[in-house]
């Protein structure tokens, strides 16, 4: 190669081509995807988040959540997703429209999370979510910089957002551990994660029988 | 041998911006190589340092693998980049001062980012967790970095360039405009929903196939041919072995989101360049291959980086199918890839060329061949462990996961022999990286010793042989 100009100008097309091909390609396929409205429910899906639960969002991407949980159920059939009741459907693009920042994830050491608010057979509650925080589980940190630990003032009622743990992490008397606002907002996205509503690109495809076929089986 | 065809006084001209980008890279070696060990602890003892925000484990991943990219790779793979620039060139490297103040620059860069990342402000997508701030700092010290490497190449003297070349001004353009289009359409003006994802997966694998790559096969290039004394055979494929990465490496971005919330045509295009990229691969094998004589230090470093260039190739072309990644997806041994990539071929790679560089930048011959020796061995032993156990723990992840009756706290007891040993492998990696850190620092001051003028030996003294 002796001439500068090409050589530039192919490097302009190689990622040219990627770019328009990969990103703006998807952006012009996805970017400008509508929520679905349904006649017979009177409602747009999917829904935005509450206020609180776009801030948790902040949290869960600021402590690296998504280094061990991903956030996208697989087709039923491709690997354990349905099975372990992630989810009924795959996720599709719809469901993530807005969402300020997905947060898919690349690894799974700890469970998927898109429709944790509608895991089967039994979803986990906000008390569930935050004492798991607090204490952690076997391949998970514990998150107690999310928690406060004070003391109750004399006479005064203990906080009703207070943990109510047992064993060897209950607090001392006299003592209660409250969770933060960060805490809050963590626990009410999680909780606001759920993907109810199937949308008609979310349903597998079955090829429709040849008229033939019908003919047959009669 | 004439020694003054091997010691070229262009190279003492030009050694400051290049010595400066080299310790801040390898400094930022043993930062990032602290962090990943920490982290590879909390994988086995989740609640090891995790009462600290700082230190949790979603925050020690992301800080070990920036400070690794953009501390260590990209400070080496640019001090060398302009090197192998200036050499070819034939000139002492022009515009040196902009060099030298981006390395400034870029390095603070890092360090917000790093500390960016420790509060909270990390981004969440792989390979760019530079939180947003930082990104302007870093997309201008790396253009003010590249400008005497683009002079040198624009200079050169003769107009016949080289696969070096090629690779090292391809990487010093285009990382600025990867880095600009992620930070827009990401950032600046965020695109809707799950194609950020999408950018975020284009991005990082453009990062590896058009900018780490091709800065660390630069120093292959030029490293391979001065050592063992002969013509590349095959060379007249390297052009072309040099057009196909370039053309398709920045399309097997897609093969991570196989299965996910995006279109089928994504994994499928990736699906696709991952089998063209073959040929790019094995062109450079066929010309590298005079590597595996392992002639020196240098050599010995290089040849096992286009060892693990050759298998990561592999590796991401079986793991893209659909079949294979029904298995592989989700699990430790996405991680093993990626450290194949990083650490098995783009460090070790950089890595031999630090070793041929330096004595010929400072004009003093290694400090020490038994911490040479140390370094050659801890390295190669830590990633082949790495990759080994990160690779068992996948084997045994992807069994569990498949299996719905396995919870999550079984699958971390049945892992953690496995990562046990990648947590032994990061520890090995860390004394070898500090071995390396105090000789090339050692050797680097011994510039600042008044001496007798320059006499230098012949090239075969100025390299250690570690053997």
């Amino acid at each position: 190669m002796k001439s500068n100009v090409i050589f530039f100008l192919g490097l302009v097309a190689a990622l040219g081509i990627s770019w328009g091909g990969i990103v703006m390609g998807s952006n012009a396929q996805l970017g400008g995807l509508a929520p679905f409205y349904d006649d017979s429910q009177s409602n747009a899906f999917p829904q935005r988040m509450p206020g609180i639960a776009a801030q948790g969002q902040l949290v869960y991407k600021g402590l690296g959540c998504a280094q061990c949980h991903t956030q996208q159920v697989r087709r039923p059939g491709f690997g354990s997703d349905k099975d372990r009741g992630w989810g009924d459907r795959q996720s599709v693009a719809r469901d993530y429209i807005y969402q300020p920042a997905p947060q898919l994830g690349l690894s799974r050491t700890g469970p998927d999370l898109a429709n944790l608010a509608d895991r089967k057979p039994s979803a986990p509650d906000a008390s569930d979510l935050l004492n798991l925080l607090y204490s952690g589980a076997n391949g998970m940190p514990s998150y107690r910089f999310l928690f406060e630990t004070r003391a109750v003032g004399v006479g005064a009622q203990p906080s009703e957002k207070a943990l109510k743990l047992v064993g060897a992490l209950e607090p001392k008397a006299g003592l209660e551990i409250v969770p933060t606002p960060d805490a809050d907002a963590l626990v009410a996205y999680l909780l606001s994660l759920s993907t109810p509503y199937v949308y008609p690109e979310a349903v597998p495809f079955t090829p429709p029988k040849a008229e033939g076929e019908t003919g047959a089986a009669k | 041998m004439s020694t003054t065809s091997e010691y070229s006084p262009t190279d003492a001209a030009s050694r400051w911006p290049l010595l400066l980008l080299l310790i801040k890279g390898i400094g930022w070696l043993v930062v990032s190589g602290i962090f990943a060990l920490i982290a590879s602890i909390q994988l086995t003892t989740p609640n090891f340092m995790a009462v600290c925000p700082v230190f949790t484990y979603g925050r020690t991943v992301a800080i070990a693998e920036t400070a690794f990219v953009y501390g260590w790779l990209a400070n080496a793979g640019l001090a060398l980049a302009l090197w192998v620039l200036g050499r070819l060139s034939g000139e002492p490297l022009r515009a040196q001062n902009w060099a030298l103040g981006g390395a400034i620059f870029w390095n603070l860069g890092v360090f917000a980012a790093v500390i960016g990342i420790a509060v909270g402000d990390a981004t969440g997508f792989p390979l760019l967790e530079l939180p947003r701030y930082v990104q302007l700092i870093l997309f201008f010290s790396y253009a003010a970095i590249a400008i005497p490497g683009l002079l040198a190449w624009a200079g050169r003297l003769r107009r016949v360039s080289f696969a070096s070349h090629w690779y090292a001004a391809a990487a010093l353009f285009l990382f600025p405009w990867l880095l600009s289009i992620a930070h827009v359409m990401l950032f600046s003006a965020p695109a809707r929903g799950v194609v950020q994802p999408i950018i975020a997966g284009w991005y990082a694998q453009s990062a590896w196939t058009l900018w780490l790559a091709p800065l660390a096969l630069s120093v292959g290039y030029f490293v391979v041919p001065k050592v063992t004394g002969k013509v590349l055979p095959s060379y007249e494929f390297a052009s072309l072995g040099f057009w196909c990465l370039v053309f398709v490496g920045g399309l097997t971005g897609g093969r991570h989101l196989l299965g996910g919330p995006v279109p089928a045509w994504i994994p499928s295009v990736a699906v696709v360049s991952c089998a063209l990229l073959f040929f790019h691969t094995f062109v450079v094998l066929l010309n590298l291959r005079g590597a595996f004589s392992l002639q020196g230090t240098a050599l010995k470093f290089i040849a096992f980086g286009i060892f693990a260039y050759v298998a990561g190739a592999v590796m991401d072309a079986v793991t893209s199918f659909h079949a294979v990644a029904l298995h592989t997806q989700f699990t430790y041994f996405d991680e093993a890839q990626k450290q194949v990539a990083l650490y098995g071929a783009a460090t070790t790679i950089l890595f031999g060329g630090v070793y041929f560089a330096l004595p010929r930048i400072t004009g003093k011959a290694w400090l020490s061949p038994s911490l040479v020796w140390a370094h050659l061995s801890l390295s190669l032993l830590g990633v082949m462990l790495l990759v080994v156990s990160l690779c068992a723990a996948g084997a045994t992840q992807s069994h569990d996961l498949l299996d719905v009756t396995v919870a999550f706290s079984t699958i971390a007891t049945d892992t953690r022999g496995a990562l046990l040993g990648a947590t032994a492998a990061y520890g090995l990696l860390l004394l070898g990286n500090i071995c390396f850190l105090a000789n090339f620092y050692g050797t680097a001051c011994e510039i600042l010793k008044i001496s007798a003028p320059a006499t230098f030996a012949e090239p075969e003294a100025l390299e250690t042989h570690a053997s």
